[in-house]
């Protein structure tokens, strides 16, 4: 128990710096998309100029909000599921439940690492259709963006969500093993669940 | 052996894993026992290719408009102008949440968000006058139901996105069905109040308090203006129309009522990026699961069955309303209409019903299935709002779904309801 709690000690400390970065860099993400997004009409009434990327950028920003956000969404339990079973079962039984759920929650994400990896790697083929990155401001060529950059968002969010749920899973062997006094709680950024 | 996927995702959602790992889990797992561990990568595919869309941002955005207005006080202004119209009236306060709901529709998309702002501001109010505070979460509950119906609504957004349809015609199509809602829960309101002798809120308001509170009401209710005039005159989509919105509520929050601070904002994002986080990765995964839905061959086995019950479409519309309202009963109204839609929308749309009024009917009772036990979130979040147990709820709002109930069953009979509007203003021939 104890070499569980020294595990869960830099796990933790991992998990909170994560979602740390992760909340601020999705609340930017979020700004910008709104940004861009008002910018494209602005341009396209006012100065009757269409940009072309400013749908991509924008579903760019969605992405990594999403990959970000949702480990900590996932960390904190905010992934819905109906939780009625448990209100009939008894404290351990829910433990132990709850164990397994975290476990087939692991295993989906495991393969969608392994899947994830071949996925991103997949992406430095193609290039985006919009997107470079402004090297012509400093005197190099402009060079487009890879959509690599983009399927790296759900691996990255695939990866962070291993890291919660593996947090997750030590916290309830711990509670099983009756030690949960030595528990600190979860962060909780305010939110509900989603609709 | 694919056809068990549907039953090891209902095992899985039982038993609580959460939804989005049940929509992979299960085809996952039976894709790997037949040997198909090809098709896995394209369930991994279809999760990011699922998310990676220029439409459903609007959700995101919506979600956040709906928070910005919340934070920034435009909530109470509605209520107060629901109150000088409708709280002279026995049960004033019952009809003022329920007016309240109608409005706020029209700014959010999301049920859940209608219940957290109304239910915190609204069921503490009618409990000091009275009220049980089952009643006054039943009432909140059955009322937010409202939101995803009148538009704008982050479920007709995803039924468009999925099925091909255009956004504006399902707003246009849910407005009519929306305030139909609304009249039914005033009347069971009204005949309640009378049999239970229910307060008054206030005394009436003169007509000139009700200019002062439609004046301080102006700038909130002109944004479904916005929204929708934006889409119908062809000036933004439905995404830029959704930022457009955020704009707006943010400009009128920070400079013309002031109630919203900068300091304010890293929260309202935080907590707008969490929700659509989570619901956009379930539109992933639901994309995902979609897919190994067609390649089961279980639409055409479903739909055969579906036939083999009856050739006349309106007792197919009855049962298939009986089905949707089960479904809703224990899945969420996003994911239940990305996996239903595909393989009952061709089915009625070959026997003649219009593509429009079958997205009406399904989000509507999908829609209603949100304030329903067992996996009702509108129950849950209005039960952690007042402090209410989630099973006396259910049982104080029976009264009001039977309402809902009865009124899908006029929008399903009865097309002008939803069609009239998108005929008139040209979007459905």
């Amino acid at each position: 128990m104890h070499a569980l709690l020294t595990l869960l000690k830099p796990l933790q400390i991992f998990n909170d710096i994560c979602g740390w970065f992760g909340r601020w860099i999705s609340v930017i993400a979020l700004a910008l998309m709104v940004l861009i997004i008002l910018l494209q009409v602005f341009c396209r009434y006012a100065l009757n100029n269409a940009l072309p990327w400013p749908d991509e950028a924008a579903r760019f920003l969605m992405l990594w909000l999403t990959g970000l956000m949702a480990p900590i969404a996932l960390r904190q339990g905010g992934f819905v599921a109906i939780e009625t079973l448990t209100q009939f079962l008894p404290r351990r039984g829910v433990t132990l439940l709850t164990l397994f759920l975290f476990t087939v929650s692991l295993m989906v994400l495991c393969v969608a690492v392994k899947l994830g990896w071949k996925h991103v790697n997949s992406g430095w083929l193609f290039a985006s259709a919009s997107l470079k990155l402004p090297l012509q401001l400093i005197g190099l060529k402009a060079v487009k963006l890879k959509l690599a950059w983009m399927y790296l968002s759900l691996f990255v969010g695939a990866v962070l969500m291993i890291f919660a749920t593996v947090e997750l899973i030590i916290r309830q062997i711990i509670t099983l093993g009756g030690e949960h006094r030595h528990l600190r709680d979860i962060p909780i950024l305010d939110s509900e669940s989603a609709q | 052996m694919l056809m068990w996927f549907l039953p090891l995702f209902l095992v899985f959602l039982v038993i609580g894993l959460p939804v989005f790992f049940g929509l992979l889990a299960a085809p996952g797992l039976l894709l790997w026992l037949n040997g198909q561990e090809r098709d896995i990568a394209l369930l991994y595919r279809n999760v990011y290719n699922g998310m990676d869309s220029f439409p459903l941002m609007a959700i995101p955005f919506f979600m956040l408009a709906g928070e910005l207005m919340n934070r920034g006080g435009i909530t109470s202004r509605l209520v107060e102008f629901a109150q000088a119209i409708m709280g002279h009236l026995r049960g004033g306060l019952a009809h003022v949440n329920i007016l309240s709901s109608m409005l706020f529709a029209g700014l959010s998309g999301s049920a859940v968000a209608d219940t957290s702002a109304l239910g915190s501001m609204l069921i503490p109010a009618m409990e000091k006058q009275g009220y049980t505070r089952r009643f006054a979460a039943a009432i909140t509950a059955a009322s937010s139901v409202i939101g995803p119906i009148i538009p704008p609504s982050g479920i007709m957004i995803i039924y468009a996105y999925v099925m091909g349809e255009s956004v504006a015609a399902l707003f246009l199509a849910g407005i009519v069905p929306g305030v139909m809602v609304g009249a039914g829960l005033m009347l069971m309101v009204k005949v309640m109040a009378d049999r239970y002798d229910f307060p008054v809120a206030s005394a009436k308001y003169s007509w000139r308090a009700r200019g002062q509170a439609s004046l301080k009401a102006f700038f909130p209710l002109m944004t479904p203006v916005i929204i929708l005039g934006g889409i119908l005159g062809g000036i933004f989509t439905p995404t830029e129309a959704a930022a457009v919105a955020v704009g707006y509520a943010t400009f009128i929050g920070l400079f013309v009522l002031k109630s919203l601070k900068l300091q304010d904002l890293p929260q309202v994002l935080t907590k707008a990026a969490m929700t659509s986080s989570v619901v956009l990765l379930l539109v992933g995964a639901a994309m995902a699961f979609k897919t190994v839905v067609s390649l089961s061959h279980a639409p055409e086995t479903l739909a055969a069955f579906i036939l083999s019950l009856s050739e006349n479409p309106l007792i197919l519309l009855f049962l298939i309303n009986i089905l949707l309202f089960i479904v809703g009963m224990f899945l969420d109204a996003g994911p239940a209409i990305i996996i239903l839609g595909p393989i009952l929308g061709p089915i009625f749309i070959s026997m003649g019903v219009d593509p429009v009024h079958f997205a009406i009917i399904m989000s509507v009772n999908l829609t209603v299935g949100l304030a329903t036990p067992p996996m009702g979130l509108v129950l849950f979040v209005a039960s952690s709002v007042s402090g209410e147990r989630v099973d006396s709820i259910a049982r104080a709002i029976i009264p009001f779904l039977l309402v809902e109930i009865f009124v899908i069953f006029l929008i399903t009979y009865i097309p002008a309801i939803s069609m009239t509007i998108p005929r008139l203003t040209g979007f459905v021939n």
